[in-house]
């Protein structure tokens, strides 16, 4: 554990330095980048050990506090997030070193700095947490420095309130943790982790406690329909930060999840087939939501929701075959999980950083106002292009690798009698695929491909190194894992097992033989596409080679404003699923634009959250600022302590 | 020995630019005319291979890589599916995702190159490609989900190489609605009627060939190669499901195999014939009329 904590030390270091020398810019961006990779590297040192095979480590520390000892260590499920906090953490703060520096002049990025820096420390804190207070404390010290971070463009209204509906949801979520751990704390007797697992109820107690976990980690994860803080939130914070909450911040809702599901035994059935209901849900809503959203971030975030949905998928498979003592569909359910967790955090913070790229170049994110940005921006267009070939989930990518074993799972419950019903979420699965890949093609197509549609998408400027360097090192981790799934596959199996309380032996053999043809799948497939292009280009060397307008059925000058746009394109899918997913369609004589309804924040978060308002409206009268009442307010609360504990002991001296 | 199934998938990828044409030329015999030779598109390939390129000027190398994607992934899919009737090239657990998925890949290449060349008319080729596809890939998934279940088998090669034969007498209702979900699907990806027309020359009504109406040459050749290759996937698919020909000796199956894509060929003829293209606002409609139907199979399966 000492290269853990000395890692996340020096994360934290450099972060200060940002803040200490923010009067000499190089120096600062330095130091910053340069110690936030070593303290990554050194942190990510255990966990690459403990997912090799090596034993999981843990340390124990006295508290001062009630709650038993604070307990933090590193076992394979606290290893795979680990690994995904700290690359994409790295990769992430590192990029926003360079993304804002334009903006030092006239913001306080240092202040940013420190805060990412914070942020990945508590995010990677919190998966190594083995006891419920320092978990609580790492929860609550990573929702609010992402509040901090996400209201960082603070003048504007819509970021205000985005933060605030963060800042709102992400507490309710916690009052459900901690009123889970409190019911289930007191079954033991300390709030470790292992007195939590020895003290697992079952019956009521169990439903009780994974009910009140879906819905505190489900919070967090954003699934349908607890996610409606994600897409303004996402939209509102700087892109790193977006990259970051994306990628790592809402998969602790995931991890939380199969955190509870480790420590409290197997899940009921109606949990897991509730969280496959609820996975498809999320996964096909937020595809259709993000086919109908035109501003790139929002767009994205929508997309998390939908991946959310996907891990979920899987969640549920590995939850039922928990229950129903399916070793393998358990290992491979929730392997299926942890790994397209980790995928998704690799493409998706790559996609944000490649839309920050985007954004900084053109100053929109605006899709429809884009165009053509492939031929000024060709590297952020590659790692775009891969990032949304992996996001698709097509092969030779990661993103076809996690869900090939999620489908796994869900064809394999046709061995399980009960949860046979479990095959139709295949359908679901692949519809979702579909949208997915109408999606990126519209936001590739439309923003990088073709004309540029205004001056500013005309005028943008290839990104820095500064900005590239993150994508590629996120690039590549794409490619290596879609590549070579051996990597990747076994890991997350063995996290799958033990998170099933079963032996993986069974579901790596399942799996096992099938990651080499997939790897001589995408051998092939690079082999073949690059053969045939060397062919075509020797076969057109000795052509004549036209140049041309773009076919307009005879029209001899088209311009960019008569190219289809990202809304027309989605139109007609929007005509088939919209009344599903509550599209709004605004049509008039010249334009046509789509865009999701927030159907759950309006209708029903924000009338509640009125009404406790007015309640607490009502107990306004009783806070008037007279120093006198308040000591009678304290000296009342004592009292009625003090009569409670004597009832309690039965006036017996304690 | 592989070698029969190497000679399965030359035999396939051989016979491809046939199968639009036998469609084409039962259409034609249909309507009382002669209609193009059967060969027409080997010569329509030569042809194009021959000649030289023009590209608009706002095309860049993502255009010119749409057609070789194109080609690359329907040939990679052929090697997954047991054409010889045992088994196939590769063949391994969950190798339904990854056909269905080579396939997608494609066809994300080829949306992507029609974005490219910033023509309205391509762009809402793309758009209804997509839209199709959305519709019939939860079909072809569910009609996976009842081969595994009639089979016990998770692969292509294994499900449609062996046990399926046993399967047919115990389960023929379920696997009768499952292969005519199929045989709708192949209509779909294979851009026939009733969801497109390949012989339409109005570009608004167009769903395939218009997204592909910038290319030239070499590039409008692969296209052509690479999707009468994929239709021919799916016949080949459909025909694994109908006829399971693991009893029979390598030879025969293939030649089994190439009598029954005949067989389909002249029924999409036949289809094609009998039948108006649908209305677009209509194809969804058509299509989740094969989810359906699938779905109904995969519900006999699980009931019995």
């Amino acid at each position: 554990m000492i290269p853990f904590f000395a890692g996340l030390a020096t994360i934290v270091v450099a972060g200060l330095a940002a803040a200490v020398f923010r009067r000499r810019p190089t120096l600062a961006d330095r130091a910053f980048r340069g110690l936030i990779v070593l303290g990554a590297v050194a942190a990510a040192w255990p966990a690459v050990r403990v997912l090799a095979g090596g034993a999981a480590v843990e340390v124990r520390l006295r508290a001062a506090v009630p709650g038993g000892d604070w307990v933090f260590g590193i076992d394979p499920l606290a290893a795979f997030f680990l690994i995904a906090i700290l690359l994409v953490g790295a990769a992430s703060a590192c990029y926003g070193a360079a993304y804002l520096a334009p903006e030092a002049g006239h913001r306080p990025v240092a202040v940013v700095h420190l805060l990412t820096a914070l942020e990945v420390a508590s995010l990677a804190l919190l998966v190594a947490a083995r006891s419920v207070i320092p978990f609580l404390m790492a929860w609550e010290l990573m929702a609010i420095l992402a509040y901090f971070l996400v209201v960082f463009e603070s003048e504007r209204d819509e970021v205000r309130r985005a933060g605030l509906i963060y800042l709102v949801s992400t507490h309710t979520g916690t009052l459900a943790l901690i009123a889970m751990f409190a019911f289930w704390g007191q079954l033991g007797g300390t709030l470790t982790f292992d007195a939590l697992a020895a003290a697992a109820p079952a019956g009521i107690g169990a439903a009780l406690i994974f009910t009140l976990a879906l819905f505190g980690f489900g919070f967090k994860a954003g699934l349908v329909p607890l996610h409606f803080w994600l897409p303004g939130a996402h939209a509102a914070a700087p892109t790193h930060v977006s990259a970051l909450m994306s990628g790592v911040l809402i998969k602790m809702g995931i991890y939380g999840l199969l955190r509870v599901a480790q420590l409290a035994g197997a899940p009921p059935a109606w949990w897991g087939w509730l969280v496959l209901c609820l996975g498809l849900a999320s996964g096909v809503l937020g595809v259709l939501w993000a086919l109908t959203q035109h501003d790139l971030k929002r767009l994205l975030a929508y997309h998390s929701v939908e991946n959310i949905g996907i891990i979920l998928i899987g969640l549920g498979i590995g939850a039922l075959g928990a229950h129903f003592d399916a070793p393998v569909l358990a290992a491979i359910g929730f392997g299926g999980a942890v790994l397209h967790t980790l995928n998704h955090a690799l493409f998706k913070s790559l996609l944000f950083l490649g839309a920050g790229a985007v954004q900084r170049a053109t100053g929109t994110r605006v899709i429809d106002r884009l165009g053509g940005l492939a031929r000024r921006m060709p590297l952020t267009w590659t790692a775009f292009l891969i990032g949304s070939v992996a996001i698709v989930g097509l092969p030779p990518l990661n993103g076809f690798v996690s869900e090939w074993l999620i489908y796994q799972g869900l064809l394999r419950s046709a061995h399980l009698a009960p949860i046979r019903a479990a095959l139709f979420a295949a359908a679901g699965l692949a519809l979702i695929g579909a949208l997915a890949l109408a999606c990126f093609a519209k936001v590739g197509g439309a923003v990088f491909l073709g004309q540029a549609r205004t001056a500013p998408a005309r005028d943008g400027r290839e990104a820095g190194a500064g900005l590239l360097i993150p994508m590629f090192v996120l690039a590549a981790a794409c490619v290596a894992i879609g590549g070579a799934p051996v990597l990747a596959v076994g890991p997350a199996l063995r996290v799958g097992a033990m998170i099933g309380g079963v032996g993986a032996a069974g579901a790596a053999a399942a799996v096992g033989p099938a990651l080499g043809r997939i790897s001589l799948l995408a051998l092939l497939l690079a082999t073949l596409a690059g053969g045939l292009w060397w062919w075509r280009t020797r076969v057109l060397a000795r052509r004549t080679r036209g140049v041309a307008e773009t076919w307009a059925c005879g029209y001899a000058r088209p311009n960019p404003r008569m190219q289809y746009t990202a809304a027309s394109f989605a139109a007609p899918l929007a005509a088939a699923y919209g009344q599903v997913a509550g599209v709004e369609v605004v049509r008039q004589p010249a334009s046509f634009h789509t865009r999701p309804r927030e159907l759950v924040l309006d209708h029903l978060a924000i009338p509640f959250w009125s009404r406790v308002r007015g309640w607490a409206v009502r107990l306004h009268p009783i806070q008037h600022g007279r120093l006198w009442a308040y000591i009678l307010y304290l000296l009342g609360t004592l009292l009625l302590l003090l009569l409670y504990l004597a009832l309690q002991t039965g006036g017996a001296r304690p | 020995m592989t070698w029969t199934a190497l000679l399965a998938l030359a035999v396939v990828v051989g016979m491809a630019p046939l199968i639009p044409g036998i469609a084409a030329k039962t259409k034609a015999r249909l309507a009382g005319r002669r209609g193009a030779p059967v060969l027409q598109l080997y010569r329509d390939l030569a042809r194009l291979w021959g000649k030289g390129v023009v590209y608009s000027r706002v095309t860049t190398w993502v255009f010119r890589m749409g057609p070789v994607v194109a080609v690359a992934t329907a040939a990679l899919a052929a090697c997954l599916l047991p054409l010889d009737g045992r088994r196939a090239l590769i063949t391994f657990s969950g190798d339904f995702v990854a056909f269905a998925s080579l396939l997608a890949l494609g066809r994300f290449a080829l949306v992507l190159a029609a974005w490219d060349t910033g023509s309205s008319f391509e762009g809402m080729g793309a758009s209804r490609e997509v839209t199709v596809a959305s519709f019939a890939e939860p079909a072809l998934f569910l009609a996976f989900v009842a081969l595994v279940l009639a089979t016990d088998s998770l692969s292509l090669g294994g499900a449609l190489g062996g046990p399926l034969v046993q399967a047919w007498p115990a389960a023929t209702p379920a696997l009768a609605m499952v292969t005519a979900s199929l045989f709708l699907v192949l209509l779909a990806e294979g851009a026939r009627v009733p969801v497109d027309d390949p012989a339409t020359h109005l570009e608004l009504t167009m769903i395939h060939e218009v997204m592909v109406l910038d290319h030239s040459g070499p590039d409008l050749a692969m296209i052509l190669l690479g999707h009468a290759l994929k239709m021919t996937l799916f016949a080949a698919l459909l025909i694994g499901a109908i006829l399971p020909r693991a009893s029979l000796a390598p030879l025969p199956a293939i030649g089994v195999l190439v009598a029954g894509l005949i067989v389909v060929a002249v029924a999409v003829g036949v289809v094609e014939s009998v039948m108006a293209r649908l209305r677009l606002t209509h194809v969804p409609q058509f299509l989740t009329a094969a989810s359906a139907l699938a779905a109904l199979g995969v519900i006999l399966l699980l009931v019995a």
